[in-house]
């Protein structure tokens, strides 16, 4: 079956024992099988599929390669529903209580998807209780859904699905928002099943003795959301909970990093080191170039004529070997490269097969491992750029494979080995922040053996989270702040400067200089000099400019409102009226908060338990009880808070009398006026980032339009910074629970630990060089550089580009205006050859 | 229904609190998403500008006066659509009958309060207050008829009252005074069959339309009644055809 043979399939079962110090259980999850859900006719009627099963109908490795289709029939479907929370939110015949957390933000993703494949019209319905976008960014995606692709949105939980025989087409009922039954006929339904824990994944964690929750997730506590009940025994990913891409990344470096600080002592131990042979000399020899020509399965060798490419690829100048692959990423394919560079004496590869973005950096191995520099390589880009772009026409696809063969060949002749510098690398960390981030990314790195300077802007630790009590599930929050400054303080790796914030920086990647003001009368200054950087500066609560704050006493936030329970009960109200999104998800802050909607019912529950009596109002837009959250809404429900739903459009208004706040708001079911008297009127203040400006201008560290810091990628490296060295977790990166920071905060540290284990590091040899003969120092390329690199040295009067700092963009290189400027492995010629010869075959 | 609902104070004992204290879990009346299906599978939907979401909301928010005075929980047919696609499996029936029940027995749908009381005012418990006797009579009269003009059923048998039958079987009340000829269909079936069944000459009456008047008191007059004639008889099964 597997074109590469890469499976074995006289494999068997084997048992080998090994030594370990900690165990991470990421057993994942599986979607919600839905086939017992009669309504939906899953199973019944073909152009009924799962999410899972749209998914692979999207994906060019698909069923009908992308094209979306629908099962039936193969035609393209003109109108799609999703209909989510299906074996979700469902304790009647799922008996899922829980929110499966990402099905919201997937059905968007997918119908953003479907409309951009199927050119002409397409009309995309999701149908939904509520909608939870609640992660960073997710709220813009949203609404770009919703205003500029025009997807509808339909609150409403779908009855029944049944097929009109003559056109396979499927009518979906369901009843609107003014309690009108609707019948709507689509052509397609997906149903959006949620996310659960594999039967398999239950067994192991009985074999293993570890405690499991109702729904089958790893039982964690709130400030150790990594734990499992055992000891030494971590997990991430859905085992721990339902979450996304980011957070299951995130928390599996968390993990890493807590499982890895109880085994530090022996790290660097059962290590086994790769032996590099003596770089070739290859300075007096001419170019010998390998072209090696990919058909990656049939993804090229499909579309392209492979043997004739190659064919070509063998009269091409200095061309002296050539072959073609099935999978030239394969493992053995690597030997066979190493075997034919050494055979034919090569001294220059060319690949030509996918990006390299994805896999340059393995080819470079390759060269490496037979004694060529890794800057003797060169990639022809004949399958993202071409074969795939032009799949129904092969002919052309196989004169571009050659055009785009013989540039690479051109430049390939062109290049020359280049010298990495080996810098080395400062241990100790800076931890910007003492809140529940930054000091548990501080106890994690002291854990791991590592020297910490951990400042703090204000006279003491703990951060906004000193103003809460408890979290959701009851745990005390301050006397977990209490623990956390008695271990830092404890801790003798650990040095914390309170008072203090950070007024000079410089320096590089392993060897930051950073200048401390601590506040005082002396404005006292110290040079702190360490490897990396730990961005955890926090958010705050929004301070709210609606409803009345600010003029009636009686107008409170939700952390206001949870410290006047605490002090005085809840014996006196008689009625509590929670406003949600205040202060988010408007035209001022477009993001979700994420965490106000279970700060309302956290202290809607609480009110509760202290008097049963009080009637609590909450009006909210969409109700985000994401994941195990979910269950405490429910609560709030059963208790009797009673929640009606607005739109942005129709806020409540509020008015102030002697006898309560009056709140009026249109019920949503009813559709009627209800107008309530409430003693206290709590806001759903969002969140605001702390202020930064200072601290990112004096680091360069980027912010988004909200003010929260950027990571490097979204989805695989949400804890890094672009920068190397520089992490960032917590609300300084987006609001988020305490527990979501507790293990952000340790994935942070996790990152930074894989940087400053290693004593030294390589600079990539890809940077700019000025050639002092030629420069006038007109200073162009200080003025244009995005990371502020060049600089002008007024005592030797040249320009300097230091190679640590420069990050091989090449804007200085093509600014330039008298090419003084060269940037290693894009040189000019390196880039005209490649030019030259694009031309020679006659464009 | 007013303009404007008035909200506020402390919590009040509403009707939604009494009928959930006798429902195990209770019926889980308070764990409404909002999210319609129920409204959108009822018969019942749109009738008085009601449905069952809006009904159970009516009752979250304390509307009793509103509630008592509906005539829709008259509507619901207690088909228990609602019931079995609620996510949260939120009792909607169990609210509608003990709704039901709150209203003066004498004040409830002339209709069906009748058929109770004719159901009540003999042993057949037939709603259409049939004696015994004369079931009896029309049964022994229209299967003699079918026995002698259809010849290939000259077997077939109705029997009243006959112990130690496998199945005993309740009939629509309606049929035997206005139809006659309506039961005749699902004898022939039984006697192809070859079911071994029985009528009751007490507790025949297959319809209950006390419960549906939620008259508690009455229901149970006639469950219990059918019932001991079923036992009396030493029937194994009981096949209602209501």
């Amino acid at each position: 079956m597997c074109m590469a043979k890469a499976i074995n399939y006289e494999d068997k079962v084997r048992e080998t024992k090994i030594n370990i110090g900690s165990v991470i259980l990421a057993p994942g999850s599986r979607g919600y099988d839905p086939s017992s859900l009669d309504y939906l006719g899953y199973g019944k009627y073909p152009n009924v599929v799962t999410s899972d099963g749209f998914e692979r109908i999207l994906s060019a490795g698909g069923p009908y390669y992308g094209h979306i289709m629908r099962p039936l029939d193969r035609e393209e479907p003109k109108k799609i529903a999703w209909l989510q929370c299906v074996g979700s939110r469902d304790t009647n015949r799922a008996c899922n209580g829980y929110c499966s957390s990402v099905c919201c933000m997937y059905a968007v993703k997918e119908a953003m998807i479907a409309k951009e494949h199927i050119k002409g019209d397409l009309d995309c319905v999701i149908f939904n209780m509520d909608l939870r976008t609640f992660g960073k960014d997710y709220e813009k995606y949203f609404l770009r859904g919703k205003d500029k692709e025009k997807i509808r949105f339909e609150k409403a939980r779908v009855h029944t699905v049944t097929e009109i025989a003559e056109t396979g087409d499927l009518k979906v009922r369901f009843a609107d928002e003014n309690g009108e039954i609707k019948e709507e006929a689509f052509s397609m339904v997906v149903l959006s099943v949620g996310l659960q824990v594999r039967q398999s994944a239950v067994e192991l964690a009985k074999r293993l003795g570890i405690k499991l929750n109702q729904y089958n997730f790893a039982a964690t506590d709130p400030f150790t959301p990594v734990c499992t009940s055992r000891p030494g025994f971590y997990t991430c990913g859905v085992f721990q909970g339902p979450k996304d891409i980011p957070e299951s990344v995130t928390e599996a470096s968390a993990a890493a990093g807590v499982a890895g600080a109880d085994i530090a002592q022996a790290r660097g131990k059962d290590v086994e080191t790769i032996q590099m042979p003596e770089q070739i000399d290859i300075s007096s020899e001419e170019p010998r170039i390998g072209v090696f020509v990919c058909n990656c399965g049939i993804n090229i060798g499909g579309i392209v004529d492979v043997p004739e490419v190659q064919k070509y690829a063998a009269t091409l100048p200095n061309v002296v070997y050539t072959d073609s692959n099935l999978f030239t990423c394969s493992q053995d394919t690597q030997e066979k490269i190493k075997e034919k560079i050494t055979e034919q004496k090569l001294n220059r590869v060319v690949v030509a097969s996918c990006s390299p973005k994805t896999h340059e950096a393995m080819f470079m191995e390759t060269l490496e491992a037979c004694g060529l520099n890794k800057y003797l390589f060169e990639m022809a880009n004949i399958r993202n750029q071409n074969s795939w772009i032009h799949s129904k026409d092969g002919e052309a696809a196989t004169e571009k494979s050659k055009d785009l063969i013989r540039m690479a060949v051109g430049r390939a002749a062109t290049l020359k080995p280049l010298v990495e510098k080996v810098i080395s690398v400062n241990s100790r960390a800076l931890v910007i922040g003492g809140g529940i981030a930054g000091i548990n990314a501080s106890l994690t790195l002291a854990k791991q053996g590592f020297e910490v300077v951990l400042i703090e802007k204000e006279d003491g630790l703990g951060g906004f989270a000193r103003q809460l009590n408890h979290t959701i599930e009851g745990a005390n929050i301050r006397t977990y702040i209490e623990k956390l400054v008695a271990d830092i303080n404890s801790e003798l790796k650990i040095e914390v400067l309170t008072n203090a914030q950070v007024s000079g920086f410089g320096g590089y990647k392993g060897n930051f200089e950073t200048e401390i003001t601590i506040a005082g009368d002396s404005k006292e200054k110290r040079v702190i000099k360490h490897g990396v950087i730990i961005v955890a500066t926090g958010a705050e609560e929004y301070t709210p400019k609606e409803y009345l704050y600010g003029e009636d006493d009686r107008v409170i936030t939700q952390t206001q409102l949870s410290y006047k329970i605490e002090k005085e009960g809840a014996k006196k109200l008689s009625g509590v009226v929670m406003i949600q999104c205040v202060g988010s998800r408007n035209s001022e802050m477009a993001e979700c908060s994420r965490i106000c909607c279970q700060a309302a019912v956290k202290n809607a529950l609480e009110i509760k338990k202290l008097n049963p009596d009080t009637m609590v109002y909450i009006l909210y837009r969409d109700i985000r009880t994401y994941g195990l959250l979910e269950d405490y809404y429910r609560q709030a429900r059963e208790k009797g808070v009673i929640f009606i739903r607005f739109n942005q459009e129709n806020p409540p208004e509020v008015k102030s009398s002697a006898e309560g706040i009056l709140v009026r708001i249109k019920d949503h079911v009813l559709n009627k006026d209800l107008e309530i008297s409430a003693d206290i009127l709590t806001l759903s203040a969002g969140m605001r980032a702390a202020n930064t400006d200072d601290l990112s201008a004096i680091m360069k560290l980027n912010r988004n339009a909200e003010g929260y810091f950027i990571e490097a990628h979204v989805k695989l490296r949400p804890v890094d910074m672009p920068s190397d060295g520089i992490f960032v977790c917590g609300t300084a990166h987006a609001p988020k629970l305490i527990s979501e920071t507790i293990s952000q905060a340790q994935a942070a540290a996790s990152r930074a630990v894989t940087f400053l284990a290693k004593p030294t590091i390589k600079l990539s040899a890809i940077n700019a060089k000025v050639d002092p003969e030629y420069c006038v120092k007109c200073l162009t390329c200080v003025r244009s550089c995005p990371f502020e690199v060049p600089v002008f040295n007024i005592e030797k009067k040249v320009i300097e580009i230091d190679e640590a700092l420069c990050h091989g963009c090449g804007v200085c290189t093509a600014v330039c205006p008298r090419q003084t400027i060269q940037l290693g492995f894009y040189e000019d010629n390196q880039i005209i050859s490649k030019i030259d010869a694009l031309l020679s075959g006659g464009v | 229904m007013a303009e404007v609902i008035k909200l506020g104070g402390n919590k009040k004992s509403y009707i939604i609190n009494k009928v959930k204290e006798i429902l195990p879990e209770g019926g889980n009346l308070n764990l409404c998403l909002t999210c319609g299906a129920c409204s959108s599978g009822c018969p019942a939907t749109g009738l008085e500008e009601m449905d069952p979401r809006k009904f159970l909301r009516m009752a979250a928010l304390g509307m009793d006066d509103e509630i008592l005075k509906s005539e829709w929980p008259w509507m619901c047919t207690m088909c228990q659509r609602c019931i079995y696609i609620c996510p949260m499996k939120i009792d909607i029936p169990q609210l509608v009958f003990n709704i039901r029940a709150m209203r003066p027995r004498e004040e409830r749908p002339k209709g069906i309060l009748g058929s109770c009381d004719m159901a009540i005012r003999n042993e057949s418990c037939s709603a259409m207050g049939t004696s015994p006797e004369d079931f009896t009579f029309v049964v022994e009269d229209v299967l003699a008829e079918y026995q002698e003009s259809q010849p290939e059923f000259a077997e077939m048998q109705a029997p009243i009252d006959k112990v130690g039958a496998e199945f005993f079987l309740n009939q629509n009340s309606r049929e035997p005074v206005t139809e006659p000829d309506e039961m005749v269909p699902l004898w022939k079936i039984l006697h192809l069959a070859g079911a071994d069944w029985t009528y009751g000459s007490k507790g025949w009456g297959g319809e209950n339309y006390c419960m549906f008047i939620a008259d508690n008191e009455n229901w149970e007059k006639v469950v219990r009644t059918t019932a001991k004639q079923t036992d009396y008889l030493k029937c194994k099964t009981y096949l209602n055809t209501e």
